[in-house]
């Protein structure tokens, strides 16, 4: 009997699972493409940073020995983290709005985040420049209210970068929270608060965990995308808020050192890698497996 | 060419691979930096050009230093001439990355001797000069470098050219007070201490377009411009002036790279563009200046007076030979510099 009944469940599990086999080769088109221009130059990146002038670590050592890229560096991190902390904290009552908002609502919500998704990025942050000078729309606003005398710096420092991309990548963290918020049961936190829970604890102690993997997600993918945003840094901010995406292109393109460069990209990239590995740890594998 | 030479050619320059199926035998290639002044060349010399030799010219742009190495590591050169700045050239010709150029076809009296050598011809030049906005600045009227350093005088942002390149350091030394005739080598610690003055209120501009708003705009009332952009800005707002005192001049200049597909059109290509007529017709369309010594008296007396050429009592040439040697060296403190 009990090996009928394993025979049954195992038959079960080869029926509903796709062969892998069958499902492999329809994604090598995909795979070839990533293998040829995605791994080979990485490789060749990793090769040049310790080929290039001459063999040997000497890129690694200028790139932790120079105060000023480790600075660079620093900048990268401080601007990669407000701008995930100000998302997180814009984006949770959009998310949460767009989740329990009648569906009237939340589609036109979720239209005009999608249209300043498509929106060419360059065209927002030129936008933000307009807004943000000196003599842009906010300040002249201010001023001719009387609530300042002199223009506020809002451009070209850590302001302006952090202002800049918060807008940029809020999309980026709203609809992975929406996803998993959409998917709660309301009734969890009902029961929670009938129980005697305190508004606080349920959210702390219902609410946060059963959004935990979009949360993870969310922060994830903003710090990340963070990490080697170019454009935006490099036109709301100043020339000491250099970000490592805007040093890399300055040494592929105006110094010419592609070891230096090459470095620093790696660098980048094992503090990427390192920090998706830390996320996989603690809150699993994203909204994927979560919306399944 | 090693393994990871290719990889990284192939890395940066994806559009290599792109283009293989691109030029054909008989077309070449002139890259340049886009926008005004590619449209300016194209009308005025490579309209002329197609029509004398048949042959096709594409255009391609914007110059990039990092894709023109690229090209030349990896052996798959796509560009056949590229109009790149003074500096560059000179340090490119250094390190192997430039076609010696053929005068048998080139015509090289006429040529501003200048912006001449053996692997680059002058594309046009300019000059920085001190550019305002009176309405900004209360009516009042800068004459001077060094009134570019009195945030007293003169209260508000001041811009500069945002990359390593000969231009800023210069400027910086002789508003401390260093003769002109002894400007190179350049103290380098005397131009970034007077620099440090300033610091705070500098705005950087790291292309033409964007010190032309901030200029107009009155963002950044005082600055260092290229003279065309301020010319094309004063065609608007009327209140922005301009100061010729010890203008500074630069070039762009026209270079073939190693191991271009198309080098004898390339030849051809560079006689033309830099002969009398289209060096004119150019010089009209922009501003900047003829590097072909035959091309004022072509011109109209009216724009040939906006010409940099027409204010050479103070001008002074900023010294190519210097920072060719020296651009590595000024490029990384230049940056640290900046990022401090």
């Amino acid at each position: 009997m009990a090996s009928v009944t394993a025979t049954r469940t195992g038959a079960e599990r080869v029926r509903r699972q796709p062969r892998p086999v069958a499902g492999f080769w329809p994604t090598t088109p995909a795979l070839f493409l990533l293998l040829v221009f995605f791994v080979a130059p990485v490789v060749g990146l990793l090769l040049r940073s310790v080929l290039d002038p001459q063999p040997g670590f000497s890129n690694y050592a200028e790139v932790f020995g120079s105060t000023t890229y480790l600075r660079v560096f620093t900048n990268t991190f401080v601007v990669a983290g407000l701008v995930t902390l100000a998302t997180l904290l814009l984006a949770f009552p959009v998310a949460w709005f767009l989740a329990i908002a009648p569906r009237r609502w939340s589609s036109l919500l979720f239209g005009i985040i999608i249209l300043s998704m498509w929106t060419n990025l360059l065209t927002r942050t030129y936008a933000w420049m307009v807004l943000l000078q000196r003599t842009g729309v906010i300040n002249k606003a201010l001023m001719d209210l009387g609530l300042i005398s002199a223009p506020l710096p809002l451009i070209n420092n850590l302001a302006g970068v952090t202002i800049g991309m918060t807008y940029i990548m809020l999309p980026f963290m709203i609809l992975p929270l929406h996803s998993t918020i959409r998917t709660l049961d309301p009734a969890l936190c009902r029961a929670a608060a009938l129980c005697g829970a305190s508004p606080l604890q349920v959210f702390a102690g219902v609410f946060l965990p059963l959004v935990a993997s979009g949360l993870g997600a969310g922060i994830l993918m903003v710090f990340v995308m963070s990490l080697g945003y170019f454009v935006t840094p490099a036109l709301l901010g100043g020339t000491a808020n250099m970000m490592l995406a805007e040093l890399i292109a300055q040494l592929v393109q105006s110094l010419l050192n592609w070891g230096l460069a090459g470095a620093a990209a790696v660098v980048l990239l094992v503090v990427t890698l390192t920090i998706y590995a830390i996320q996989l740890r603690l809150f699993g594998f994203g909204v994927g497996h979560e919306v399944e | 060419m090693t393994a990871s030479k290719f990889l990284f050619a192939g890395a940066l320059g994806l559009g290599l691979l792109g283009a293989c199926g691109g030029a054909s035998a008989r077309d070449m290639v002139f890259t340049s930096w886009g926008g005004t002044t590619q449209d300016a060349q194209k009308q005025a010399w490579v309209a002329p050009f197609e029509k004398s030799s048949g042959l096709t010219v594409k255009l391609d742009g914007p110059t990039d230093y990092g894709k023109l190495k690229a090209m030349v590591d990896s052996g798959n050169v796509e560009w056949d001439v590229v109009d790149v700045e003074g500096d560059f050239a000179a340090a490119a010709a250094k390190t192997g990355l430039l076609e010696p150029l053929d005068f048998s076809v080139i015509n090289k009296s006429e040529l501003d001797p200048r912006f001449t050598a053996a692997d680059y011809i002058g594309s046009f030049y300019y000059s920085f000069v001190l550019g305002y906005n009176k309405d900004a600045l209360g009516g009042k009227e800068p004459k001077t470098w060094a009134d570019l350093f009195d945030t007293k005088t003169y209260p508000g942002k001041r811009t500069f050219y945002k990359w390593s390149a000969p231009g800023v350091l210069e400027i910086a030394l002789l508003a401390d007070g260093v003769p002109a005739d002894k400007l190179y080598p350049l103290d380098l610690d005397r131009a970034f201490k007077k620099l440090d003055t300033i610091k705070s209120d500098i705005v950087w501009w790291s292309g033409g377009a964007q010190s032309q708003q901030l200029l107009a705009s009155g963002e950044a009332p005082i600055g260092a411009f290229w003279n065309g952009r301020v010319f094309a800005v004063q065609k608007d707002v009327p209140n922005v002036g301009l100061s010729w005192n010890q203008n500074l001049t630069a070039a762009d200049v026209l270079v073939v790279p190693k191991g271009a597909k198309n080098k004898a059109e390339a030849m051809k290509f560079l006689a033309e563009a830099s002969s009398a007529k289209p060096q004119a017709d150019f010089a009209s369309l922009t501003s900047y200046a003829p590097i072909n010594t035959q091309s004022a008296k072509l011109m109209p007396a009216a724009e040939a007076a906006t010409l940099p050429d027409q204010h050479t009592a103070s001008q002074i040439n900023l010294d190519m030979t210097y920072w060719a040697a020296h651009r590595d060296e000024i490029g990384k403190r230049w940056y640290d510099w900046q990022a401090k």
